[in-house]
């Protein structure tokens, strides 16, 4: 994927994936390597979401089952470089002893997975109890959960633990030093022939066990994958994933939520406003309010975008969306200064990277699938009569390109050049009176915390031009800066109407 | 069957030396012969690494450890193949140690074994745990050089401390040094603050006051600072949360103050880590030491041989040692009588010369240093 793990830890990629809950070390260990789809697994894509959905909907009628599947999972050792090393030569003892343990755990794992399959009816996932092999090791028959080559099993072997059991019973009645001497030697001597043939032993079964090996990994592929699946079905539900419906090029969210702001804000008794927008191709511009949340809409599209290409449901109540080809976002606070750029040169040049990646700039090739564009208040570093030439001029192109943009801006005149615009709510439909009477009751520090409580952060769409936006003076007003600029403030927003008329 | 009737009443014993070549594992054969005939379940492990024939500190002669069919055993992966009982392999741990994986092996027939624990305290606890669900019905834990936090009642209810001429030449140092040990060990218990008020303690300190409250130690004094301030002038008992060192003592000591009876308490035994002199200084300036948990030292085993090539007279040492301490004390060698002394002599020869080679060596304290650092 294009964002960078400081990306993908800001919009609260990381933040979901620490929040799945494996039980085995086949599960974790795809959590620890994520797949990511690219736009022409589309079809895989939808056969794992709708496996999760499937398990989702049996959470509840198999409950018992799947917690007696996850107690059995959490039991089990990674055990996958031993059964490599199975290929190559001879196990010792202890790996055949946590081969046997993962082969007993199989026969447990696998009539409970087909209880819960009868249910889910999961596609491509299949645990199948090694049985075969588990009797290859499964020695004297007891199902013992331990590995001990008995007797029986070598003419050899007996003979040998025989003659050293004898020695070993005369060492027992052995007084004297001079007695037990050569008893130890004798005995010394036994042991190693034990030993020697205890390998033999080991070879022969590793021999044996060689052309179940490929049988025992898919068995732990197949409990990885299903335990995965399981890890993702519980956070959906525990966040609300919904079954999306991939598109070619639009996106329309309902009532998305960014489960780690959504935590955050929970810890501070307040609620996350579930975010609903739709995106073309093209360019689609968000503008409002400071503290109105537009950084967290952009960042709330996405992580699901990102969820969904990383095979989790999007957190949303409805989604249509494409698989996106990339995900990019360009934020001058993600930027790398390290290279000797200003927070703008950064910025500028992250941007050209990002349309090499989209196929989009000179000379690039051209693009399987569609690319997802994020900017966050792209140029808000330079001089606003500069930045607002800059970011018109990117959104006219953008909305020219077969790419989705999305870009939050606070300078005037872009909105026009873009497909969609939409305005943070912010303090449109606030009570003003009712905020300034709270703001006086609460302590100066607190004045902004009120402000926040009012602030509607949900987005709506802005169909026709609206004349200049007053939250940020309203703000200004609220929070009592000084009255001799409040006027000139004014005085200047009536020049420029003016002016404008 | 000297030690059977000491041990007998724990579930979980550690065996510690004062220094390497103490006869711990010479305890360790006996106990293992004299449990042997009982007929009980052992579940055997070490704190790092024990059990080989040569001493790879010293390049002498050690016994190895013989075990009866049915033994619990907990070692590492890499010492399995010096192992050579027959072997059932019961349970991995997960405890990694620098010899691999800490393995759970059942003896199937007698034999004998290279033990490599784990040297996690915690982990020792947990050891125990898998011993007794396994069927075990006693645990012991082998020491390696001078750990005490063996014998923290968490992985052990009692101790046996060995000890013996390789401490010291002087038998004077040998006595002395032990008993110190073992009064440390054997220290009243306090009861000045309860478990939860120890288990809640928010940083290096607790106080008891005169009057009853208590008290923490802020994150920015020091104990001696908080003992020497006015604030603190009504306080009866001290709990300290971690290791009490001379280090942390000095400071007190120094302030010159007198205290009237108060007491200063330690978790346990092994976290005191403090020189006789301290000790006594603390006593004169009326502080008494005491543990939160105290420690059964079931016996002191003496050694009289020496592995560097001198020997102290047996019953001189025997009878001096119990004159000090109130634990029976055991001659190992000689109560014991597991092993002839054939190997002595090629010991001596090879000390001999390695001590020409290393002439500025000084082995006649060589082990008393790392009593103290641990």
């Amino acid at each position: 994927m294009s964002l960078s793990f400081a990306q993908q830890e800001n919009i609260g990629f990381r933040y979901i994936v620490d929040a799945l809950r494996c039980d085995s070390p086949y599960g974790d260990a795809r959590v620890r390597k994520l797949r990511f789809y690219a736009p022409h697994e589309r079809d895989a894509l939808l056969a794992d979401l709708k496996n999760i959905c499937a398990v989702m909907d049996t959470l509840k009628p198999c409950a018992a089952e799947y917690g007696r599947i996850e107690r059995l999972m959490m039991q089990l050792k990674d055990i996958r470089r031993s059964v490599a090393r199975c290929e190559e030569g001879p196990l010792n003892e202890v790996e055949l002893f946590e081969l046997k343990r993962f082969l007993l755990q199989s026969e447990l794992i696998a009539p409970v997975f087909a209880q819960i399959n009868a249910e889910a009816r999961l596609e491509g996932i299949e645990i199948r109890a090694q049985s075969e092999a588990l009797a290859l090791l499964d020695l004297d028959g007891q199902h013992a959960a331990t590995f001990f080559i008995p007797d029986a099993y070598s003419q050899t072997l007996r003979a040998v633990r025989k003659e050293k059991r004898q020695v070993e019973e005369a060492l027992r009645r052995a007084g004297s030093e001079t007695e037990r001497a050569p008893l130890m030697a004798e005995r010394a001597r036994l042991a190693a022939a034990e030993d020697e043939e205890e390998r033999a032993v080991r070879a022969a079964l590793s021999e044996k066990l060689r052309p179940f090996l490929t049988g025992i990994l898919s068995c732990m592929d197949a409990i990885g994958a299903f335990d995965f699946t399981l890890a993702r079905a519980r956070l959906a539900q525990r966040y609300g994933g919904v079954m999306p419906e991939l598109t070619e090029n639009t996106l329309e969210m309902e009532d998305m939520v960014n489960p780690r702001i959504a935590d955050a804000l929970q810890e501070r008794k307040r609620e996350f406003t579930p975010v609903s927008i739709e995106a073309g191709k093209g360019a689609t511009v968000i503008t409002g309010a400071n503290m109105g949340g537009k950084s967290v809409a952009l960042k709330t599209i996405a992580l699901n975008a990102l969820a969904l290409s990383a095979g989790m449901l999007p957190f949303a109540k409805r989604a249509r969306l494409p698989l996106f080809a990339g995900i990019h976002i360009v934020s001058e606070d993600l930027e790398n200064v390290d290279r000797g750029l200003s927070s703008f040169g950064a910025e500028i040049v992250r941007f050209n990277e990002v349309l090499a990646a989209c196929g989009l700039g000179d000379g690039a090739g051209k693009p399987e699938g569609i690319h997802m564009i994020l900017l966050d208040e792209f140029a808000r570093g330079t001089n606003p009569e500069e930045g607002a030439m800059i970011v018109r001029a990117v959104t006219r192109y953008l909305n020219r390109q077969n790419v989705m943009a999305v870009l939050t801006t606070h300078y005037d005149g872009v909105a026009q050049e873009a497909s969609l615009h939409y305005e943070v709510v912010g303090l449109r439909d606030m009570d003003t009176v009712r905020v300034k009477g709270e703001i006086a009751l609460a302590s100066p520090e607190q004045g902004a915390d009120v402000i926040a409580s009012h602030m509607n952060y949900g987005l709506y769409r802005v169909t026709r031009e609206q004349g200049c936006p007053r939250d940020a003076r309203n703000i200004c007003r609220l929070l009592s800066l000084s009255d001799e600029i409040l006027r000139d403030i004014e005085t200047d927003a009536g020049n420029i109407a003016r002016k404008c008329e | 069957m000297l030690l059977l009737p000491l041990i007998e009443p724990y579930r979980s014993l550690s065996i510690i030396g004062m220094c390497k070549n103490a006869g711990k594992t010479t305890v360790l054969n006996s106990i293992l012969s004299e449990m042997g005939t009982t007929g009980k379940t052992l579940g055997l492990t070490s704190i790092g690494r024990d059990g080989e024939s040569v001493d790879v500190v010293t390049q002498t002669h050690k016994p190895g450890i013989y075990v009866r069919e049915g033994t619990l055993i907990a070692t590492a992966l890499e010492m399995l193949k010096y192992c050579d009982i027959s072997r059932e392999i019961v349970e991995t741990t997960g405890f990694p140690t620098p010899l691999g994986e800490v393995v759970l092996v059942r003896a199937r027939s007698d034999g004998n074994v290279q033990l490599a624990g784990p040297s996690i305290t915690a982990q020792l606890a947990k050891l125990s745990g898998m011993f007794f669900s396994l069927g075990a019905d006693v645990a012991i834990v082998d020491g390696a050089l001078s750990r005490k936090t063996l014998c923290a009642p968490a992985v052990s209810e009692a101790t046996i401390l060995c000890t013996g001429a390789s401490y010291s030449r002087d038998i004077d140092t040998v006595i002395e040094d032990t008993a110190f040990a073992t009064l440390l060990l054997t220290l009243p218990e306090q009861a000045d603050f309860s478990e939860e008020e120890r288990a809640a303690c928010p940083g290096k300190a607790l106080f008891r006051m005169e009057d009853g409250t208590l008290r923490a130690l802020p994150q920015e004094l020091q104990l001696a600072d908080a003992l020497r301030s006015q604030a603190y002038a009504g306080v009866r008992a001290v709990y300290v949360a971690g290791a009490v060192t001379d280090a942390l003592l000095k400071p007190v000591l120094m302030a010159g103050k007198r205290f009237d009876e108060l007491t200063l308490s330690a978790e346990d035994g092994s976290k005191l880590l403090i020189h006789q002199d301290t000790y006594d200084k603390l006593l004169l300036r009326g502080i008494s030491l005491a543990v939160a948990r105290a420690t059964r030292v079931a016996a002191i085993t003496v050694n009289p041989f020496s592995a560097y090539g001198f020997d102290l007279d047996k019953e001189e040492l025997r009878s001096r040692m119990q004159a000090r301490v109130r634990v029976p004390v055991i001659n190992v060698l000689e109560d014991l009588n597991l092993e002839d002394m054939a190997w002595r002599a090629d010991d001596r020869a090879r000390i001999a010369a390695r001590e020409e080679a290393e002439q500025n060596a000084d082995h006649s304290h060589c082990c008393g240093n790392e009593e103290i650092t641990l």
